[in-house]
C-alpha cells in the first residue's frame, strides 16, 4: 500500500475526522468562552441627514417634522419617503404659524389647519393630499349616479403646469373639456357661487356697516340674529377658518356667516339644480376640484349637509369628494387624455356663469376687490367708478395690505388683506388689542387667505420649485387678473345673469331665510383642543 | 463615562420623526400595515427598534387627552439579556449601550425570555434570523453623537448626556413642576437603565411595565452562578477521590488474585 511508505501525504480517514472534530471543538470552546472576534454590532448601516450628525446636543436649525394624525382628512404621510429634512416644520411654523404656536403637552387633537403648505414644501412628496381619485372614478363608472363637478378659480391657471405648460397658463376651456370627456354629468364653475358669495357676504357687510352707522344693535331680517361685529372677516378659506377657530375663537363673531363658494355650490347642486333637472339628490355625487387640501376637511365638516337636511337625509353631504388640482391632473393622466390638445369647452348652464370679480377670488386681495365692486353697488345703488376695477393697493404679494376708499353716503371704508396665516396674526393680534382697549375698529372688512398668494398658492396646487416660489405665484396671479380684465365679459358679481336668476327663481333675495339655510353656516370654537401660546 | 437619555413624555406630539430616524440609520424596513411605528397599534418588532405609542388618558380635570410614549430598549445598567447570553452576543458597553453582535449569536433566544421589558425580538421571517433590538446607536455614541432618534426630535423631548447629569436633570424637572408624577421610570427599574422617563401621567397608563422589580435580574441568578466554580472544584475533588479509592481497591484486588494464581503453578 502507498501509506506504508509514510511519505505520500495522503490523509487517512481517521486523521481527517480527528482533525475536523478537534477544530470544531476548539471553535465551539472559543465561542463559548468569548475568545472569538465579536464582529460588527447590529445596526448603524444607514444614514441620517447631515444636520443631525453633530456631537452631543448642539442645536440643529431645521429638524424633525410636523405631526400628522392618521385620521387627517386632508393630508397623509408615507414614512418610507420621509428624509427628516425638516421642511414641513419650516412651512407649518414660519409661514403658517401653527406648529410651535401651541403649548406642550398637547390635548386631544393634533393641531392642523389642513392647509397643505407642507405638501408643497416636502421634497420627496412624503406628505401628500389624501387621494380620493379612485372613489371619484368609481362614482363616474356607476351609471345610476349623476356626478357633478365644480372647478375653483385658481385651478384654471395652474393645472396646465402638470402637462408641461408654463406657470400661469390659462387652460379653463381645456379643463372643462377634460372633465366632460371623463364623463361628469354636469361641469359647473365655482365662479358662479363666488359671485353668489359676493351677494351674500356683501349684503352681510352692508348690514354690519349700516348697523354701526346707526349705532344700534341690528336684528336681521326674518327674525334671525344678524352678526354686527366689525370688521367682518371673509370665510372662503377653510384653512383660515380653522386657524381662527383654534387660535382666535374669541374673534369668531367677526367671521362672515357665509359658506365658502365650494360649499354653496354643493348645497345648491343637490337642491336647486336637482329640482330644476328633476334628479333625485340621493343619486347625485358632488365633486369639487380645488387648489386646496383644506377643502377636503371643509367638505367633511358635519354641518356641511344643508342640502341633506333640506332633502330629509342629514347623512347626505353637500360636497362628496373634494379633489386637489394635483389629483385632477393625475386623473386626466389616468384617463390618458392628451390635455394640451383638447378643444376648449364651456361650463354647463344653470351654475356655469362667472364674472371677472369671481375669478380673482383665487388671488390674495381678490375677494376684497370683488366685494368692493359689488359692495359699492349695494350701498349706493350705482356701479363703481373705473378706479375700483383695478384696485392696486389690494393686489400683489405683500403679506399685509391695507386700503381705504370713499363710498358716497357711508364715508371711508377701510379694508385690509392678509395671506399666509403668519401674516394673519398681525391683524388679529392688533384687533384683539384694540378690542381689549375699547378702540374703534381700524377696518370694516378684512380678507384672510390661508395660503401665501391666496388660492393660487394653495396646498393642493401643482408642486413647483422648492421652496414654493413667488415667481410662480406671481404668474398665476397675473393670469387671473388678465382673465378678469380681458377675457370675462362681466366684471361685477351682481351682473351675473345666473346669479340673478337663482335669486329670482329660488333664493328670493340675498340673506333670505332659504339663503341662510343653504348658504350660511356656523363655526366651532376649537380653543379647548389646544393651549395656544400667549406670545409665540 | 456612561451616557443616558431622559425622555419627557409631555413634550412629545407624536410626529414619529424618531422612528424614521431609527429606520434610516439602521436600514430597517417598513411594514405600516402589520407593524406600525406610531399610533395606538405601534409595537416594537424585529424591524421596529423604536416606536411611539399613542395613549388616551385623563388629564387633571378628567378630560381625555392624548399622550405619546417613545419605546425602545432601555439599556439596563445590569442587563439580564447579556447575563443570560451563552455566547456573549449581547454585551453591556462602558458608554451605556447594550450591544448585540449577530456574528456571535447562536439563536437560542434566552435573551428574549430574560428581558424584564420584553424588548429583544426575533427575525422570524428570515431564513437566517437574528435577534433584533435597539443598539442606542453605539456607533454614533462612539463619535460622541447623540442617538439618531434623539437628534431629530423637533421638541427636544429627549435629552442626551452623562448619566449622572441626566438623573439630576430628571429630579430637578419633576421637583420644579408639579404636573409631573413623582417617579422617574428607569431610575430604579431593573436596577436602573440608561433611558429614563418623566411624565405627567402614571407610567402604567402609557404602556410601561409597572411590575418590573428594582433589583437587577442578574443578581438573582448570580447568587447561584457564583457558586459554580467552587462547586466544580469540590465536586471534581470528590470524584477524583472516588476514582483514586476505586483504582486502589482494584489494584489491591488484582494483586491478591495474582498472588493466589502464582501459588498454584
Amino acid at each position: 500500500m502507498e501509506k506504508s511508505n509514510g511519505k505520500t501525504g495522503v490523509v487517512s480517514r481517521r486523521t481527517f475526522l480527528k482533525g475536523v472534530t478537534g477544530a470544531g471543538l476548539t471553535g465551539a470552546a472559543a465561542a463559548l468562552t468569548g475568545c472569538k472576534s465579536t464582529g460588527k454590532p447590529a445596526g448603524g448601516t444607514g444614514w441620517t441627514p447631515q444636520q443631525y450628525n453633530v456631537p452631543e446636543n448642539w442645536p440643529v436649525q431645521v429638524r424633525g417634522r410636523v405631526p400628522i394624525d392618521p385620521e387627517n382628512p386632508s393630508i397623509v404621510r408615507d414614512d418610507k419617503k420621509c428624509i427628516l429634512c425638516g421642511q414641513c416644520i419650516e412651512a407649518c411654523s414660519k409661514v403658517q404659524s401653527v406648529q410651535g404656536y401651541y403649548e406642550l403637552p398637547i390635548k386631544d387633537d393634533i393641531t392642523c389647519v389642513n392647509c397643505g403648505q407642507c405638501t408643497l414644501w416636502c421634497p420627496t412628496a412624503a406628505i401628500s393630499e389624501r387621494d380620493d381619485v379612485d372613489r371619484v372614478i368609481a362614482a363616474l363608472n356607476d351609471k345610476n349616479l349623476h356626478v357633478v363637478v365644480q372647478t375653483a378659480p385658481a385651478t384654471r391657471v395652474a393645472v396646465g403646469e402638470e402637462f408641461g405648460l408654463p406657470p400661469g397658463s390659462i387652460i379653463e376651456g381645456k379643463m372643462v373639456a377634460a372633465l366632460k370627456k371623463m364623463g361628469f354629468d354636469g361641469v359647473f364653475d365655482t365662479n358662479f357661487t363666488a359671485d353668489l358669495t359676493i351677494m351674500e357676504e356683501g349684503t352681510e357687510l352692508v348690514a354690519r356697516v349700516k348697523n354701526a352707522l346707526s349705532g344700534g344693535h341690528g336684528r336681521g331680517e326674518e327674525g334671525h340674529h344678524a352678526p354686527t361685529a366689525l370688521p367682518q372677516f371673509t370665510s372662503c378659506s377653510p384653512g383660515w377658518v380653522k386657524f381662527c377657530e383654534y387660535f382666535y375663537p374669541d374673534l369668531l363673531e367677526h367671521m362672515s356667516t357665509c359658506k365658502s363658494p365650494q360649499q354653496m355650490l354643493g348645497a345648491l347642486a343637490k337642491t336647486y339644480y336637482a329640482k330644476k333637472k328633476g334628479i333625485d339628490p340621493a343619486k347625485m355625487v358632488s365633486v369639487s376640484i380645488m387648489p386646496c387640501t383644506a377643502k377636503k376637511f371643509e367638505a367633511a365638516r358635519p354641518e356641511m349637509n344643508s342640502a341633506g337636511v333640506k332633502n330629509g337625509n342629514p347623512k347626505m353631504m353637500d360636497v362628496d369628494y373634494a379633489l386637489t388640482t394635483r389629483e385632477l391632473a393625475r386623473m386626466i393622466k389616468l384617463f390618458r387624455i392628451d390635455f394640451t390638445a383638447l378643444k376648449d369647452r364651456q361650463y354647463d348652464n344653470i351654475m356655469g356663469e362667472g364674472t371677472g370679480a369671481a375669478v380673482i377670488f383665487g388671488n390674495t386681495g381678490g375677494v376684497m376687490e370683488a366685494a368692493i365692486r359689488s359692495g359699492y353697488f349695494l350701498l349706493t345703488g350705482q356701479n363703481p367708478p373705473e378706479l375700483l376695477y383695478n384696485l392696486e393697493p389690494v393686489r400683489g404679494l405683500q403679506g399685509v395690505k391695507k386700503a381705504a376708499l370713499n363710498v358716497p353716503g357711508v364715508g371711508e371704508l377701510r379694508v385690509a388683506i392678509a395671506h399666509g396665516l403668519g401674516n394673519a396674526r398681525v391683524l388679529l393680534d392688533q384687533l384683539r388689542e384694540d378690542k381689549k382697549n375699547h378702540r374703534e375698529p381700524r377696518f370694516h372688512f378684512i380678507e384672510f387667505m390661508s395660503c401665501p398668494g391666496g388660492c393660487i398658492g394653495g396646498g393642493g396646487q401643482p408642486r413647483t420649485a422648492l421652496p414654493p416660489s413667488n415667481a410662480v405665484r406671481q404668474a398665476r396671479l397675473d393670469s387671473l387678473y388678465t382673465m378678469d380684465a380681458k377675457m370675462y365679459k362681466k366684471r361685477l358679481s351682481h351682473e351675473n345673469k345666473e346669479v340673478q336668476q337663482i335669486y329670482a327663481e329660488f333664493l328670493g333675495k340675498p340673506n333670505s331665510k332659504l339663503a341662510h339655510e343653504l348658504l350660511h353656516t356656523t363655526y366651532t370654537d376649537r380653543g379647548s383642543h389646544l393651549t395656544a401660546k400667549k406670545k409665540a | 463615562m456612561s451616557k443616558a437619555i431622559l425622555v419627557d413624555v409631555t413634550k412629545c406630539y407624536g410626529c414619529g420623526a424618531c422612528t424614521v430616524a431609527c429606520k434610516l440609520w439602521n436600514g430597517k424596513k417598513y411594514d405600516d400595515a402589520k407593524k406600525p411605528t406610531v399610533g395606538e397599534n405601534a409595537q416594537l418588532a424585529d424591524i421596529n427598534w423604536t416606536v411611539v405609542s399613542k395613549h388616551r388618558v385623563a388629564d387633571a380635570s378628567g378630560k381625555t387627552v392624548w399622550r405619546f410614549a417613545k419605546k425602545q430598549c432601555l439599556h439596563c445598567k445590569e442587563p439580564a439579556c447579556a447575563s443570560s447570553c451563552l455566547v456573549g452576543a449581547l454585551r453591556k458597553t462602558e458608554g451605556g449601550p447594550v450591544v448585540y453582535y449577530p456574528d456571535l449569536c447562536v439563536g437560542c433566544r434566552y435573551c428574549m425570555i430574560a428581558c424584564p421589558f420584553g424588548i429583544p425580538k426575533y427575525e422570524w421571517d428570515k431564513s437566517f434570523p437574528e435577534v433584533s433590538k435597539c443598539q442606542m446607536c453605539s456607533g454614533r455614541l462612539a463619535k460622541n453623537e447623540a442617538p439618531a432618534c434623539v437628534s431629530v426630535c423637533p421638541n427636544s423631548a429627549m435629552k442626551f448626556g452623562d448619566s449622572e447629569q441626566i438623573l439630576k436633570d430628571a429630579r430637578a424637572a419633576i421637583a420644579s413642576d408639579k404636573r409631573y408624577v413623582k417617579h422617574i421610570y428607569g431610575e430604579k427599574e431593573a436596577g436602573g437603565t440608561a433611558w429614563m422617563y418623566i411624565s405627567d401621567q402614571p407610567f402604567d397608563k402609557l404602556g410601561f411595565k409597572a411590575t418590573v422589580k428594582n433589583r437587577p435580574l442578574p443578581e438573582y441568578t448570580w447568587k447561584i452562578i457564583n457558586k459554580i466554580p467552587a462547586a466544580l472544584v469540590v465536586w471534581s475533588g470528590i470524584l477524583t477521590g472516588v476514582y483514586m479509592i476505586t483504582k486502589r481497591r482494584d489494584a489491591v484486588k488484582s494483586s491478591k488474585n495474582s498472588e493466589g494464581k502464582g501459588g498454584k503453578p
